[in-house]
């Protein structure tokens, strides 16, 4: 049966999975460095950085698999090495790059310039190059990594594989989008990646309300030995997590991180289309001054229409009130 | 080619018959700084009234020197003098007048400018005389037929040694503090305001420099005119803009009406609302809209600060006229459009988003950088970034399709950066609406691609169909053949060829091979 072989896939998987964790001592080291500190990262520079690979995986086209690696390549390597804040950049777009090397194909990764340019990075391609080395070097090539992605694939089709008629299947690609939103948060890069899938799993089967999934998924967690405890903590995470990222309320972006630059010819014309103040002084306009008009300037067209139909109703009379000659006594001279 | 030769001129000035080579024709007409090399036609004078006798002017003795008793009468003298008028176009011809004159006019001014009890009643027609008859004239055709104002050099008038002397008198004469309104408004009628603001045509800068702070001035002073001169302001821009498109002084005039509308009394009058409506916003259709586009935009958003309701006829309005095959006016429109969003009202705003950045949306899509690059850079100003955060909802399905697209397509990679400004921006304020739409965008494009296959399928189909009806109607008509060949009579109904009733091909009707 499918399902029986799925499950065996997933046990070898789970198995492995310690091999590609990133040390919980230097986890923990950057989740207590401040955010001042020149000497570390911190969590929120980290996160922040993220999410900047994120953007770009996003405006390159890159699949959610890209920057799963990315960002478990880039967990890693900040576990196990002390890193200067200034050379985060660099760090993280080089994971980037090696991920985006090893999943997709050759002809839909860009330039390393292009990557450079568009992540308005200081840094130059050898800097990159050089880089990229370190970072394969430091983690032995073990590039092809066991993520909670994979668990989260293999967890999908398990789902498929049920033979009950099933009016919806579980949507991937939502999922997969919320494991983005997850690992754009430090603390889960401390979870195990088969129960971080299986929490968003069975937060997603609750959501949908599919009772009969309920079953599979309490499955796996038999099947992997994982225990509730440990289960329910994620859980409780995740759930937090995706109240946060559903929000309708709209943060306002961080401006000055963004470079914008334009072309000499758009730059000039923005220095001069500020029209200065014109030197020629206010002249108040009176409510008598009509009065003193020379009735000479009647002649005006009484017949114009009004500009109801497009003024709507704040349109308030033909063009010229005739009835303002008459009134002419009526306007009370303030001071 | 036939040498140009001009026709023959007042006697005081000398002909030229100007014949161009033919190497400096182009097309077989002569180039355009050919054109202007030529030399000035004097009958394009604009001063000159050819004058059978010309006075003579004597010298008269120096204000300051007169006793204050004879000052007033002096004054008046010097006044009648200065309405004799000179040919500045002949260089050499009554020097010894111009001079005279200039000397009178500038004693006048110097009189004027300093010394209190001047102006008194019986001067004020004398005043309004000389300068009437100095200044009011029929302005000359234009030199340059395809005068383009921001390329060519205007062409000056001569006659400025006294002219702008004549300015200044008039400019000292309305500030001067014993100016009485009263008085003057007897001889500054309206005859006189119409014919000076005909004068706003003129070519000279200069002159209409003077004449817009002397229109302030009158504007300021004659309360009585007011009406008659935004009247005739308004009949100048509908006659500008639906008739002629031209029209040297739109600018200056603009610059006064601005300082009308910046003095506006609240609630605003509908007079002025249609003025905004009728006028300014059709003044953007102009042709030769970057002359005068500051001056337009500073009164638009003046307009917005005094009444915030008038926002929605303005964008909308623009949004209207808005460009299709210009983009030099579309990058102005683009700026116009950033400084009204600078000061417009949260209220109004989300009234007007969906259309304006449905447009906005079309700029960044244009395949001119630099409209797109303005567009784009909208996103760069704190202000109307905190509008869209707040609209993000609305905003960001409009645009981002377009954004998505033209990151992929557009061949600038400046757009290309900005784009990925925008979009990161776009991630940063609200990431799940941002991830639903790319998802929604994901899935349009799997569908399109769906829809294309299916329509190739289709046609290989249709022609695969057509093959094999050829190939059945080639059989068909070879055993026809054959049978003929062999005199057997041709079997009408055969089991194996049905043959239709035409025998073209014919794939509509019933087929039955397949």
């Amino acid at each position: 049966m499918e399902a029986v072989k799925l499950m065996r896939e997933i046990k070898t998987i789970y198995e492995q999975e310690r091999n590609y964790l990133p040390k919980e001592t230097g986890l923990s080291l950057i989740e207590s460095t401040t955010e001042n500190d020149n000497r570390g990262i911190s969590a929120k520079c980290r996160d922040a950085k993220v999410e900047d690979l994120w953007s770009l995986t996003n405006f390159f086209g890159y699949s959610t698999q890209t920057f799963v690696l990315a960002v478990n390549l880039l967990d890693r390597f900040l576990a196990m090495m002390k890193v200067q804040p200034k050379h985060l950049a660099c760090i993280s777009i080089s994971c980037l790059h090696i991920a985006t090397k090893a999943v997709e194909e050759e002809c839909n990764v860009s330039s390393t310039n292009e990557l450079i340019r568009i992540s308005q990075c200081k840094f130059t391609v050898s800097d990159l190059a050089r880089m990229e080395k370190i970072i394969s070097e430091k983690l032995n090539f073990e590039l092809k990594t066991i993520t909670a992605l994979t668990f989260l694939h293999l967890y999908h089709r398990i789902t498929l594989s049920d033979t009950s008629a099933r009016k919806e299947a579980l949507n991937l690609d939502k999922l997969e989008v919320q494991l983005k939103a997850c690992l754009c948060r430090m603390a889960f890069s401390k979870a195990k990646p088969s129960i971080l899938a299986l929490s968003l799993l069975t937060q997603e089967i609750e959501a949908m309300q599919a009772g009969d999934l309920l079953e599979m998924a309490s499955h796996v967690q038999r099947h992997l030995k994982i225990a509730d405890a440990e289960l329910l903590h994620w859980r409780g995470l995740v759930a937090k997590c995706m109240t946060d990222y559903s929000s309708p309320e709209c943060s306002k972006p961080d401006h000055k991180k963004l470079v914008w630059i334009v072309s000499r010819r758009t730059a000039q014309s923005l220095q001069t289309s500020h029209y200065s103040v014109p030197e020629l002084p206010t002249i108040p306009e009176d409510c008598w001054d009509e009065s003193e008009s020379e009735d000479s300037c009647e002649d005006l067209s009484s017949g114009e229409e009004s500009l109801s139909s497009s003024l709507g109703s704040d349109a308030e009379g033909p063009y010229f009130p005739l009835h303002f000659r008459c009134q002419s006594n009526k306007y009370h001279h303030t001071s | 080619m036939e040498t140009t030769k001009l026709p023959p001129t007042s006697p005081s000035s000398p002909t030229t018959g100007f014949s161009v080579p033919s190497a400096e024709k182009v097309d077989g007409f002569p180039r355009r700084s050919m054109r202007r090399a030529r030399q000035r036609r004097s009958h394009s004078s604009s001063q000159f009234r050819y004058q059978s006798s010309q006075v003579e002017l004597t010298p008269l003795p120096l204000l300051k020197d007169a006793p204050v008793a004879e000052l007033h009468d002096l004054f008046c003298k010097k006044l009648q003098q200065c309405c004799v008028l000179f040919d500045f176009l002949d260089c050499v011809a009554d020097l010894k007048g111009k001079e005279i004159k200039r000397a009178a006019l500038n004693e006048l001014v110097e009189s004027v400018a300093t010394s209190r009890g001047v102006l008194i009643e019986p001067l004020y027609p004398e005043a309004i005389k000389m300068i009437s008859v100095n200044i009011f004239r029929t302005l000359p055709p234009s030199e340059n037929p395809e005068f383009d104002p921001e390329e060519d050099e205007p062409t000056l008038e001569a006659s400025w040694p006294h002219l702008q002397l004549v300015y200044e008198f008039f400019l000292r004469f309305l500030e001067s503090p014993d100016f009485q309104p009263s008085m003057a408004k007897r001889y500054v009628d309206q005859k006189f305001v119409l014919q000076l603001l005909e004068l706003f045509d003129s070519e000279d800068p200069r002159e209409r420099e003077y004449l817009k702070t002397i229109l302030h001035r009158v504007y300021g002073k004659l309360l009585g005119l007011r009406a008659y001169i935004r009247k005739q302001i308004n009949n100048i821009f509908l006659r500008f803009i639906y008739e002629t498109e031209h029209f040297n002084g739109v600018a200056e005039l603009l610059e006064i009406l601005g300082s009308i509308i910046n003095g506006f009394a609240l609630p605003l009058k509908s007079e002025h609302k249609q003025f905004l409506v009728r006028v300014l916003i059709p003044l953007h259709t102009a042709k030769s809209l970057s002359i005068f586009h500051a001056q337009l935009a500073y009164c638009v958003v003046q307009f917005m600060e005094k009444d915030a309701t008038v926002t929605e006829y303005i964008i909308r309005g623009l949004l209207k006229y808005w460009p299709k095959t210009c983009t030099q006016k579309e990058v102005m429109f683009l700026g116009e459009i950033e400084e009204i969003l600078d000061v417009i009202e949260p209220s109004q705003f989300i009234r007007v988003q969906e259309p304006l950045f449905k447009q906005i949306a079309a700029c960044i899509s244009s395949p001119h950088f630099q409209v797109a690059e303005r567009a784009l850079y909208f996103w760069n100003n704190e202000y109307i970034l905190s509008l869209i955060e707040e609209n993000c909802q609305v905003i960001l399905p409009l645009v981002f399709a377009t954004l998505y697209r033209v990151s992929k397509e557009h061949w600038n990679q400046t757009i290309v950066s900005l784009i990925y400004n925008v979009l990161k921006t776009f991630m940063e304020m609200n990431s799940k609406l941002f991830d639903d739409l790319t998802a929604s965008y994901k899935v349009e494009k799997q569908k399109e691609l769906k829809r294309e296959r299916e329509r190739t399928e289709l046609w290989r189909g249709l022609e695969e169909k057509q093959e094999r009806r050829l190939q059945t109607l080639g059989e068909a008509s070879r055993n026809q053949r054959n049978l003929l060949e062999r005199g057997e009579p041709s079997q009408p109904s055969s089991p194996q060829t049905a043959l239709p009733e035409q025998p073209d091909t014919d794939l509509s009707g019933a087929s039955s091979t397949t």
